[in-house]
């Protein structure tokens, strides 16, 4: 290679080869993929997936601003394929149809802390929620996930007595006398977005297994 | 078969008989050649081969 | 083989045919690149400085969640993007783009053109980072693995970009040497495909995000290219000009280099979504990427034999040269980490290896091992001509190395076996999830230790460095060339 044109047509041939092939070729795949409509047995109409609330979509802002990504994955692997379903983290491996609706798809390549992928479904309470925000250790002992006291308010108890959304603390993590650790709107919207993480639900390309899908199986018998 | 996968397979064989065309125009273009002196290219009558250059440590003190 | 083999001389262009003008081209050229060169250089080691500086504070943090976790500007998950940020686009890429210029210069023949374009052009990369990672600091990174940098950043970075490709394109024109050397095949490739890449990406995923899971195969296509069109052409592209250049000997085969840059333009760029096996995407997505991933074999095992090849009988000369043991160093490097990373792409391997700590150090392998080490060796060797001045201690030169080399091995090592030990509790669903994190802790905490030691290398370089300036700015001290070349040879007697 002597010259300029071989080698210039080359560097351009070649990366266009992989831009066709692993850009615009799953943008053709996947880019037109729509939410999938079913009945339950309830007969009720139901679609997913569905695109974020208010408050749960100002908390997807604050998981992305903070970084929970670099340990957080949200995908699950196919069953026998690692134990990510044999560990609770989904109950159907993750397809592509679950991300339609995120601005940001935060897949993960870490998993320093557990998949998130149904979060949702596993802890739907808030209270654990913004208990293990404040400090994971509290919740899960010997989590090395940082603690959060910057989505908390410490404060003197008002004369109205101790607010009601106070975080009970007690032990090691118990604050001073006469202060309360109250969550700033930041922890609530969080713990929504953390709440909202559910892929239960039937897709024809990944049905969720057969004892939890009994109304499914029972639906076509009937037909 | 449908438009878009005949689009694919004439991609599919468009790419490597262009790659094959221009492999072509490069051997008959002498592009291809002059390998071994273009393998001198690093070197002038500067610092012609056999030059080696960056020998600083572990040197013996100066005399 | 058309054309009869002509002297080496023929080679040279006719306004430089004057012998007198000959002797003095190697120099002028180095003259020229001072002032933009110094200030790529100079910022990159800033960078450095501050990348290692945000690495030790995510190391410790891993093991010690507690340490500075008060204040959201450093909690983990700002940090390491940070570190990661700093370390890419501040130190890599900058340093990468000194090193290109340079070697541009010297191969085409030419003195630096228009150094006020490029002096300019790295004024605004580092403008445009330092928003980025305070901004990321702040709170705006994308969380887009290695495109975290807001958008608001972004446009000064390409405007800066714009200018070095402007810079690329007079050169290139300007060229009085017609014939190309491999190094500046990769060179020239890495300089038209990074923007490309990076272009891209940023449409595609910050400006107008694509659907869904489109979004996970753009960003590792343009991540893992990063690493195989942007830092290894450029590794590379050193490498085969100093392994040669140190040791004074051509490149054992030209036409193995041939089949090594095409095979690696071919499959390289293919690679990248073998980062999402197991993931929510279509499988002949991901196979396509494990396929392209082991035919890199190909061009790994072919720039390893050449190498060798051009090394055997000089290894000698690596007690003496500190550019030729940076470099070499980090060409071994470059195989082991292709090597581990060809396992890592197997789905076997994966099913363990993925989402662990394991991904971390092959990362560091290849960023660190391969592409900083060979531009450290780049860097010892530039930075004396263009300067005009010796490394004032070569016992801090020594010490660099050999903090860097253990520490890069301390960190490396471990961490790889700590994350296969790692991935194997995960896929043993009777394993606690408690039990695993307790499990990887002696490895985080070795890897703080490694951390510390390269460190230390950085520090010994900079202020090496940073002596070697006063004595450039304050009074003369020695010359140079006796002492940088000092050749066995007869022809460079009397320099």
């Amino acid at each position: 290679m002597n010259y300029g044109p071989l080698l210039f047509l080359g560097i351009l041939f070649t990366l266009a080869s992989s831009w066709f092939g692993l850009v615009l070729m799953p943008n053709r795949q996947l880019g037109a993929l729509v939410a999938n409509t079913s009945t339950n047995d309830a007969g009720a109409v139901v679609v997913y997936p569905q695109a974020r609330s208010g408050q749960a979509q100002q908390g997807a802002e604050l998981y992305r601003s903070l970084g929970c990504i670099y340990c957080h994955s949200q995908q699950v692997r196919p069953e026998g394929f690692g134990a990510d379903i044999a560990r609770g983290w989904g109950k159907r491996r993750s397809v592509s149809r679950d991300y339609i609706y995120e601005p940001t798809v935060m897949l993960g390549t870490s998993r320093t802390g557990p998949d998130l992928t149904n979060i949702g479904e596993r802890q739907s309470s808030a209270e654990w929620h913004l208990t293990h925000l404040y400090d994971p250790r509290i919740t899960s002992k010997g989590s090395i996930m940082p603690p959060h006291p910057f989505l908390f308010e410490k404060r003197r108890i008002g004369a109205g007595g101790a607010s009601t959304n106070a975080l009970k603390l007690s032990g090691a993590f118990a604050v001073a006398a006469g202060f309360e650790v109250v969550p700033r709107p930041e922890a609530r919207q969080l713990v929504e977005y953390l709440r909202s993480l559910k892929t239960s639900f039937d897709l024809p390309e990944a049905h969720l297994p057969k004892k939890e899908s009994g109304d499914d199986a029972n639906a076509k018998a009937a037909k | 078969m449908p438009v878009p996968g005949l689009i694919l397979l004439a991609g599919v064989l468009a790419v490597p008989l262009a790659a094959l065309w221009a492999l072509r125009w490069a051997a008959s273009h002498g592009e291809l050649g002059h390998g071994d002196r273009a393998a001198l290219l690093p070197f002038d009558e500067e610092e012609p081969v056999g030059t080696a250059t960056d020998q600083i440590l572990n040197r013996p003190a100066k005399p | 083989m058309s054309a009869p083999a002509k002297p080496l001389s023929a080679l040279m262009p006719g306004d430089v045919s004057d012998e007198h003008a000959k002797r003095a081209l190697l120099a002028e050229i180095d003259a020229s690149c001072r002032v933009p060169l110094l200030f790529f250089f100079v910022s990159a080691l800033a960078w450095l400085l501050v990348g290692t500086a945000l690495a030790l504070v995510s190391s410790i943090k891993l093991h010690d969640p507690a340490f500075l976790a008060e204040c959201p500007w450093l909690t983990f998950g700002r940090v390491r993007p940070a570190h990661l940020n700093a370390v890419i686009y501040g130190w890599a890429s900058q340093t990468g783009i000194g090193v290109t210029l340079w070697l541009m210069c010297r191969l085409c023949r030419v003195p630096f053109v228009a150094p006020g374009l490029a002096t300019v052009a790295a004024l605004f990369w580092n403008l445009g980072l330092s928003v980025g990672i305070v901004g990321i600091l702040a709170g705006d990174s994308t969380s887009i693995e290695w495109l975290e940098l807001p958008r608001y950043a972004t446009p000064i970075l390409f405007f800066s970009y714009a200018l070095i490709a402007v810079w690329g394109v007079i050169t290139f024109r300007l060229r009085r040497e017609r014939h190309l050397y491999v190094s500046q095949w990769y060179l020239l490739a890495a300089l038209l495909w990074f923007p490309w890449l990076y272009a891209t990406a940023q449409i595609l995923l910050v400006l107008e995000p694509a659907r869904g899971v489109v979004q996970g195969a753009v960003n590792w296509w343009f991540a893992h290219n990063v690493l195989g069109l942007w830092f290894t052409p450029i590794g590379l592209g050193a490498i085969y000009y100093f392994i040669p250049k140190v040791i004074g000997r051509p490149i054992h085969s030209y036409y193995l280099s041939v089949l090594g840059f095409w095979s690696l333009a071919l499959f390289y760029n293919w690679n990248g979504l073998h980062h999402l096996i197991g993931g929510p995407l279509p499988a002949w997505m991901i196979t396509v990427s494990i396929v392209a991933s082991v035919m890199m074999l190909i061009p790994v095992i072919t720039v390893a034999i050449n190498h060798h090849f051009t090394m055997r009988g000089h290894f000698g000369k690596l007690k003496h040269s500190p550019t030729l043991r940076f470099v070499v160093f980090g060409a071994v490097c470059y195989t082991l980490t292709s090597l581990q990373g060809v396992a890592n792409s197997l789905r076997g391997y994966s099913e363990i290896v993925h989402f662990t700590h394991h991904t971390v150090a092959h990362a560091h392998l290849g960023v660190y091992g391969f592409f900083t080490m060979v531009m450290f060796g780049a860097m010892y060797y530039i930075l004396p001509r263009i300067t005009g001045r010796e490394w004032p201690s070569l016992g801090l030169v020594s010490l660099h190395f050999w903090a860097c080399a253990i520490g890069l091995a301390l960190y490396v090592g471990p961490l790889s076996i700590g994350g296969i030990l790692q991935g194997l509790a995960m896929n043993d669903a009777t394993k606690p999830f408690a039990d695993v994190v307790a499990g990887t802790l002696p490895y985080l905490k070795l890897r703080t230790v490694a951390g510390l030691l390269l460190g230390l290398g950085h520090v010994a370089f900079v202020a090496n460095l940073v002596w070697m300036l006063c004595r450039v700015f304050g009074p003369y001290r020695q010359p140079v060339v006796d002492l940088i070349t000092g050749n066995e040879s007869p022809a460079a007697v009397g320099k």
